[in-house]
């Protein structure tokens, strides 16, 4: 048998087709380019449900797939989302909520009033605003299909602000899961539909628009307002490596990277296809927590030393030194919140005063006790400002060294109330969300609760008294007065030391639009793509 | 044979059962706890403790071990903590990308890596012998990350030639498969083609001057016959053992490719799974890999009989 080249050619060519044939078929059921956003978020996802967790990464997969009965506007301030109707009884103590027309779960079928409240007595057993309510409540029950009521023991002024604070509903089915176990069928009756088919652990995960969802009439308004979908689908690549997610912003592969490292910058804002923006203005502060529980640290003048001697200029050289992005912060309840105050700063001074803080020490019978600081390595930021803290301690003669592992060993190990000589610790760095310091009901760190409390447990009665007031209140006036009064507490108490505060922005591609800025979440409806 | 082969498996599973206990007291020591990773930076201690409570990591450590032991006899690796899901089933769904990337580069290391050496101990001090050793500093002292960057820079950044990063599985195209993986094959290749050509060429060399190949010579051999009937046969045992070893190494190289150029690959799932604690699937992939080594060991030894009759087990 003889082959000849024209029947070799003829044979490849069939060849050829036949391998890519698939591509072809699938290329009609995948949406075009310019309707598919490509984005690498900061951290892998890997919890499907907000109840168990406490990861940003997490929380924007919820923000996409469910729905809220209340979200914040750009102000911070509460606006009905699911709920269409509500009313207050006139004791105050009875909320009844009525959800708005339109709402279906991604299954097809509608959204009752059942599946609220199932979603918010599991949401309740875990969250610190969950417990506030549920301790609260007397009856938290359905009256029929689109209407439940929550009916309290004493009015809380703040129910719905509570209501927005990551409280996302689920089916009723899948909200009687176990408050630790995590739920994993990823059907909401939010904007977006997750696409299970697609979804590659470790990988990429998609979201395709939710061609159903009736988005509520008026204008997106921070997490408020109509959730308009502009795009078709919304692919999660989970780039490990920060400098290929860079290349491939730069080549057009990716629309979008989280939390680029601040080296970054340069290249990204002289590349005219690429943008630099701020999506959370508010931004992360940067903060150390001190163990209250062992020496030196249990004694209030050690730890105001600390205070004292802490310069966040420093810190935040180090953190982001493009000064464009960082700040100080000197309010125990964040900068530019709402109930932010100047009461009882007067520890902040240019350049630290090691001066003031040896004095403290001495004060405190400071012995040369070792003084531990925990280092997360993997974690760039919170590593380096270990190291600077360790030298600045050391200058002032305090018996400090640095005790490494990555944040998971840091995790465990912070868990630790023994002496340092026992596996525990005296310092780890840390930071969370400036917006959350804003309301101390929802933010563990912000208590002073002593061993019952968040990692650190500083102790203050006094503290713990004005804070049980805040969901009290019914106005911003009541809160920012109490709020005076808790700060005043809160930096003799110096449980909590600021390094400074952080605003870190996207980088994205400038055909990509209309991003929404909120603190720490990022929603993907109202964004689009041109070609 | 038969007896030999039965008694290389067996080594294998006691192989694999140390390294089972190994890699479980290590994990099991080290710090870190996937309750609080699973829990988030904000979490409280009553959140972490339920979940820990939940996995089972409140047991004492002979409780978790037997369970785990258990399990695997009966074939069921575990399931991932933070997936959810099977590990054996997230393994097969990396398996692809990971078995591509390491054939793809074996292909083109050996072919490469074989074809150099032999022309380098051909013309010994000749122009591609001068090549060949630049060529393997180069391919021995720059880290594979410095090259895929490089790669990255120059072929997908500035040409726009190549994509940057990522996978498409076979069944999307041949085409567009195989362009996804140009630089990562590459890019890892460089190193195993050193290695490959410097063992083939000094292999070579040792054979070339043999009594017989003086011989052949003077019968009037010619050079075709020369080389690949009479010298690189009898130079194939070292050539095979370094292949073998280059098989088994670049599993450890496939780990940092994988990242570089984000391959969604065993590598990729490892490295995740470490820092996330995810102890089922390090478990699971490091006893896999374990018996993966053997095999490969055991592959060479066995095809040592093809190549050198001598040779008998």
């Amino acid at each position: 048998m003889t082959i000849s080249r024209r029947s070799l050619f003829k044979t490849g060519i069939a060849a050829g087709a036949v391998l890519s044939m698939p591509s072809v078929l699938r290329a009609q059921t995948v949406p075009p380019d310019a309707r598919t956003v490509h984005m690498v978020k900061v951290g892998g996802l890997t919890i499907f449900d907000p109840v168990v967790t406490t990861t940003n990464i997490t929380l924007d997969h919820a923000t996409a797939v469910y729905d809220t009965l209340f979200s914040l506007d750009s102000k911070l301030m509460p606006q009905p989302q699911m709920v269409g109707k509500w009313d207050l009884s006139d004791d105050k103590k009875t909320y009844t909520f009525e959800l708005r027309d339109g709402l279906s779960w991604h299954d097809g079928t509608p959204v009752t009033a059942a599946d609220c409240v199932a979603s918010i007595r599991r949401w309740g057993q875990v969250k610190p605003g969950g417990q506030l309510l549920m301790a609260r409540a007397s009856d938290i029950s359905k009256k029929d299909e689109n209407t439940f009521t929550i009916v309290l023991k004493k009015p809380l002024g703040l129910l719905p602000t509570i209501l927005t604070q990551n409280l996302y509903v689920m089916r009723e089915k899948d909200a009687a899961t176990p408050a630790t176990d995590a739920v994993t069928a990823n059907v909401g009756s939010g904007p977006f539909k997750f696409n299970h088919a697609l979804a590659k652990p470790g990988a990429s995960f998609t979201y395709d628009r939710n061609e159903n969802y009736v988005p509520r009439s008026e204008p997106s308004n921070g997490l408020a307002g109509g959730k308009i979908v502009k795009v078709d689908r919304v692919i999660w690549d989970n780039i490990g490596d920060q400098q290929t997610a860079l290349a491939a912003l730069q080549a057009g592969e990716i629309d979008y990277l989280e939390g680029p490292p601040a080296d970054f910058y340069p290249v990204i804002e002289s590349d005219p296809n690429l943008a630099l923006q701020v999506l959370d203005a508010s931004g992360q502060v940067y903060f150390l927590r001190m163990n209250c529980l062992q020496k030196p640290f249990d004694n209030v003048r050690a730890r105001q030393a600390v205070l004292h001697l802490i310069n966040q200029a420093a810190y935040l050289s180090v953190i982001s030194p493009d000064p464009k992005y960082s700040s100080t912060v000197t309010s125990f309840f964040g900068d530019g919140n709402p109930v932010s105050n100047g009461e009882n700063t007067g520890w902040l001074k240019k350049g630290g005063d090691p001066e003031k803080a040896k004095q403290l020490l001495k004060e405190a019978g400071y012995a040369g006790e070792k003084v531990v600081i925990l280092q997360p390595t993997d974690w760039a930021e919170a590593s380096n400002t270990s190291q600077v803290l360790a030298a600045e301690l050391q200058k002032i003669g305090v018996n400090a060294e640095l005790a490494a592992s990555d944040w998971g060993g840091l995790v465990a190990r912070r868990a630790n109330k023994g002496p340092v000589d026992e596996g525990g610790w005296s310092i780890f760095i840390t930071s969370e969300s400036n917006a959350s310091r804003g309301d101390p009901t929802a933010t563990e760190s912000l208590g002073a609760r002593g061993e019952t409390g968040w990692f650190g447990w500083p102790n203050s009665e006094e503290y713990e008294a004005f804070r049980a007031k805040w969901a009290d209140v019914a106005t911003l006036e009541e809160r920012k007065a109490l709020a005076r009064k808790m700060q005043q507490v809160a930096w003799d108490l110096a449980g909590t030391v600021f390094l400074g505060r952080v605003v870190s922005p996207i980088a994205r591609r400038k055909t990509l639009t209309g991003l929404i800025g909120m603190p720490e979440l990022i929603p993907m409806w109202n964004m689009q793509k041109a070609s | 044979m038969a007896a030999y082969i039965l008694r290389r498996s067996i080594s294998a599973i006691a192989v694999m059962a140390m390294v089972g206990i190994f890699v479980f007291l290590l994990l099991r020591l080290a710090p870190g706890d996937p309750a609080a990773i699973i829990a988030g930076k904000s979490a409280t201690a009553e959140m972490i403790a339920g979940i820990r409570e939940k996995l089972g990591l409140n047991d004492p450590l002979p409780v978790q071990f037997i369970r785990w032991v258990r399990d695997v006899l009966g074939g069921d690796f575990g399931t991932s903590i933070f997936a959810g899901r099977p590990v054996l089933d997230l393994i097969s769904q990396r398996l692809e990308p990971t078995l591509s990337l390491s054939i793809l580069t074996m292909i083109l290391s050996v072919t490469v890596g074989v074809s150099i050496g032999i022309l380098a101990a051909w013309r010994t001090g000749g122009l591609v012998d001068r090549l060949l050793a630049a060529f393997s500093a180069f391919g021995y002292s720059v880290p594979v990350f410095v090259i895929g960057y490089f790669l990255i820079y120059f072929f997908a950044i500035k040409t726009r030639w190549l994509p940057v990063q990522g996978y498409l599985p076979i069944e999307r195209g041949l085409g567009p498969w195989f362009v996804h993986l140009v630089l990562p094959t590459v890019a890892l290749s460089l190193g195993f083609i050193a290695f490959i050509a410097r063992v083939t060429r000094a292999s070579m060399l040792e054979v070339l001057s043999e009594d017989y190949m003086r011989t052949a010579a003077a019968k009037g051999a010619s050079s075709y016959s020369m080389l690949f009937h009479h010298a690189l046969k009898n130079a194939g045992v070292p050539i095979l053992t370094v292949i073998g070893i280059s098989f088994a190494y670049l599993i450890g190289g496939v780990v940092l490719t994988e990242t570089v150029f984000n391959i969604p690959g065993i590598g990729r799932l490892v490295v995740d799974a470490i820092n996330n604690r995810d102890y089922p699937i390090i478990q699971s992939v490091l006893i896999l890999t374990s018996g993966l080594y053997v095999l490969i060991n055991l592959t060479v030894d066995l095809a040592y009989t093809l190549i050198d009759p001598r040779i008998r087990y």
